[in-house]
């Protein structure tokens, strides 16, 4: 629409359906819609993404997203927002930049490639509906959030829009829904019909899904640290412990009425008056510079991790290293109880650090849904993480999720004892030395040929760049400085996936929050 | 042994000599104390051998201050050894929870003095992790200080690092031509410590007790008799005074005991 890095209503980290509401279709002149082409700029919308005010009301338009439930349960059962929100945050920001940016073949790639990734996002919720990423109503539901929560946000704020901008920013997302690729029909044509429709959905579809619970009630709640924070777990708990809440009940207070007494969700005293607040304390956010408030700014921040490749990595290494001395110091400074604590026998101690690991394990590099246990969605949502790191077209693409996908049935039936079609941490934690069979080699070897987009048989230093985002390291095996071995990666790779071996490049990659 | 030295990361300041040369006169570069003695201190005053232990605190920051003054880069002591595992198991606890306290408790006074802190070994499971978090959190808080290097051995074996480091060489595919010592000692832990130039080791004990084997190859060694919780900065000075006494040869001659002339 306007400037690269301006953030775009999707540009939140919680649902892979947000991505939806951009699309496959180039501009949208074939549908003889009247707005101005995407990437002209306009300073009007460019003001109005940069209010930082967005983060609120994004909330709000990812709650009204999961209480639809046909999006409710592809986020349940597909999305890892829970145990890797900043990844997403910054996966759904680059995707968002690139959909709006001015380079239109590099739009419809994008659009292209969402549209791949959304048609793969199938299944049935747990009252055994079916679901499907692609329907139609669900993703113009989408568009409807965004655009009804960034009105109401200025409502809420004591800074109305006026009719007529409210006029163009509804044809804007108009235009984003018909760029996906969507018929046209599925959004009213006027204003005033959709404020009918609007009302409609919310008294008649929208009902209380587990997705909503967990974003109100979880998610901030378990708020892994960003990165750059991940140093200084205690801080970092104890100001989650404050805000997580109030972030909750922020967003239960903003919705609408008639949904929040359908759904039973609680009225508390004076969350109205917080809620106002907040949006009125937040919108006063934009008197502050503006390059504190680019949201690239800083959700590049949040994601970067110290040993990134990044220019200002110097820098954040440096914060960083501080804010684990200060750490350190802190943790040496606290006073020892007066008595000893009664210690562990070795070898049950001994045992319990291995049962930890394999427990750490499980739930950060596995389990990435969170669900507590490991399902396809999990290594599908690997497979897609390293899809748009390596930016891969068909039919690279394809063969990764295949790879993953004979990996998956290598597991079941290795490591489903049960057969209830899903592998829980004990039935991993049972079985864990067999993790590395003939499956996981085919992983490994399929991702190194497409990280090797050159097909020299080595990965060089930008390929490696591509997936890592990081410099080679000195001590990296088979590394001459220069290159990577198919060996060598083949047999990191390997290491980590079965957990022998969690500092490896592979840890921010997988792993990281 | 002068290759070793430059690359080491803490820099020497001008009125030392810089890469020893193990010359008369000079302050040695690299300290290492056995600190022995502390048990048959305790016995000898009729107390448990804990209370020896307990003793031997005063004495570690007297020496560390003392080095510290007197100019040396590095100092290494040698607290825990593998073999110390083999004591009476009360001892043993008795001791992690000492060092936890002792190292908890000097955290910021080795900090505040610009002393970087690393612990060599530290492998062993029975390790408390509490402690082993310390001294993690230690090693964190001083690893860009640019005074002295102080290494504490715990949990330490000098055979079982040339082991550690003959894996290393193994797995890193180094073909058998290019095994140097350099490139053997690259695979050492901490390969930045340099050659150990005088080693002290407390109570008239003369053995190596397996203490850091590489790094002792050319060390001059004195033997004060006095115990470790008896030993002070002064005594610390008198063994550096012995050691600017010595001839170091390195297994040559110096060029004035053949009579050529010194250039």
């Amino acid at each position: 629409m306007t400037i690269p890095d301006a953030p775009r209503p999707g540009g939140f980290p919680f649902d892979d359906a947000d991505r939806q509401d951009t699309g496959a279709r180039p501009p949208a002149s074939d549908t003889g819609a009247p707005h101005r082409p995407l990437g002209s700029p306009d300073a009007r919308f460019e003001t109005f993404f940069n209010d930082p005010r967005w983060a609120l009301a994004m909330i709000r338009a990812t709650v009204l997203e999961a209480a639809h439930p046909t999006i409710g349960a592809a986020l349940i059962d597909n999305s890892t927002f829970v145990t890797h929100p900043w990844r997403r945050l910054r996966n759904t920001f680059l995707s968002m930049q690139r959909m709006t940016g001015a380079d239109e073949e590099a739009r419809s790639r994008e659009a292209a490639r969402l549209n791949r990734m959304h048609a793969r996002l199938k299944g049935t919720d747990p009252h055994r509906r079916p679901y499907d990423a692609m329907d139609p109503g669900a993703r113009a539901w989408v568009v409807a959030t965004l655009f009804e929560s960034s009105v109401t946000m200025c409502r809420l704020s004591g800074q109305p829009l006026e009719q007529g901008f409210m006029e163009a920013l509804y044809a804007e997302f108009q235009a984003m829904l018909a760029e996906m690729g969507d018929e046209p029909g599925h959004l009213p044509d006027t204003l005033p019909e959709f404020w009918q429709y609007y009302d409609r959905v919310v008294a008649e579809e929208l009902e209380n899904t587990e997705a909503m619970r967990v974003i109100l009630y979880k998610l901030f709640d378990h708020l892994p640290a960003p990165p750059l924070l991940s140093g200084l777990p205690t801080v970092w708990a104890a100001g989650r412990a404050v805000v997580g809440p109030v972030v909750g009940a922020i967003a239960v207070a903003s919705l609408p009425e008639p949904f929040r007494r359908r759904a039973g969700l609680p009225e508390m005293p004076g969350a109205q008056t917080l809620m106002q607040g907040a949006y009125l304390a937040v919108g006063l956010a934009r008197f502050l510079p503006t390059s504190w408030m680019q949201p690239a700014n800083i959700i590049g921040l949040l994601e970067m991790t110290p040993d990134s490749d990044d220019p200002r990595a110097r820098t954040l290494a440096e914060l960083q290293a501080r804010m684990k001395r200060a750490g350190a110091l802190l943790r040496l400074l606290t006073p020892l109880p007066d008595r000893p604590e009664p210690a562990a026998p070795p070898a049950t101690a001994a045992a319990a650090e291995q049962r930890q690991d394999t427990e750490n394990f499980f739930r950060q590099v596995l389990d990435q849904t969170g669900n507590g246990s490991l399902d396809w969605p999990d290594l599908a949502a690997m497979a897609r993480e390293l899809c748009s790191r390596l930016d891969l077209d068909e039919p690279e693409e394809t063969r990764l999720y295949d790879a993953y996908a004979a990996w998956w049935r290598e597991l079941q039936a290795a490591l489903d004892t049960d057969g209830d079609g899903s592998i829980s941490a004990q039935e991993y934690a049972a079985a864990a030395p067999s993790l590395a069979g003939p499956a996981l080699i085919r992983v490994a070897e399929v991702l190194f040929d497409v990280t090797d987009r050159d097909g020299s048989g080595h990965i060089d230093a930008a390929e490696y760049r591509a997936l890592f985002r990081t410099a080679f390291h000195r001590d990296m095996p088979g590394a001459g400085g220069a290159t990577y071995t198919r060996s060598a990666f083949v047999k990191e790779f390997l290491a980590f996936m079965s957990g022998r071996q969690r500092t490896t490049a592979f840890d921010p990659l997988i792993a990281g929050a | 042994m002068n290759m070793q030295q430059t690359a080491d990361g803490a820099a020497p300041s001008p009125d030392l000599p810089g890469p020893s040369d193990g010359g008369p006169g000079r302050v040695p570069h690299h300290v290492a104390c056995v600190m022995d003695g502390n048990g048959r201190w305790a016995q000898s005053r009729a107390l448990p051998r804990t209370s020896g232990h307990s003793a031997a605190e005063a004495t570690v920051i007297d020496v560390i201050e003392a080095a510290r003054a007197a100019g040396v880069g590095w100092l290494s002591l040698y607290a825990f050894s593998t073999e110390n595992w083999g004591r009476p198991s009360n001892e043993v606890d008795f001791l992690m929870r000492l060092v936890r306290r002792v190292v908890r408790k000097h955290a910021v006074f080795l900090h505040a003095r610009g002393i970087r802190c690393r612990f060599l070994g530290v492998t062993d499971p029975r390790i408390p992790p509490k402690l082993a978090r310390d001294f993690d959190d230690l090693m964190t808080l001083t690893g860009d200080n640019r005074g002295m290097t102080l290494t504490v051995a715990f949990d330490h074996g000098g055979r079982r690092d040339i082991v550690e480091a003959a894996r290393s060489l193994l797995r890193s595919n180094t073909p058998a031509e290019s095994v140097t010592e350099q490139t053997f000692a690259d695979h050492l832990p901490y390969p930045d410590t340099p050659d150990v130039d005088l080693v002290i080791r407390t109570s008239g004990e003369q053995r190596i007790s397996n203490f850091m084997l590489w790094q002792v190859a050319y060390a001059e060694w004195v033997f004060p008799p006095v115990l470790w919780p008896d030993f002070r900065a002064s005594h610390f000075l008198e063994c550096l005074h012995s050691y600017r006494q010595r001839d170091r040869r390195f297994g040559g001659v110096l060029p004035n005991e053949i009579g050529e002339p010194r250039l």
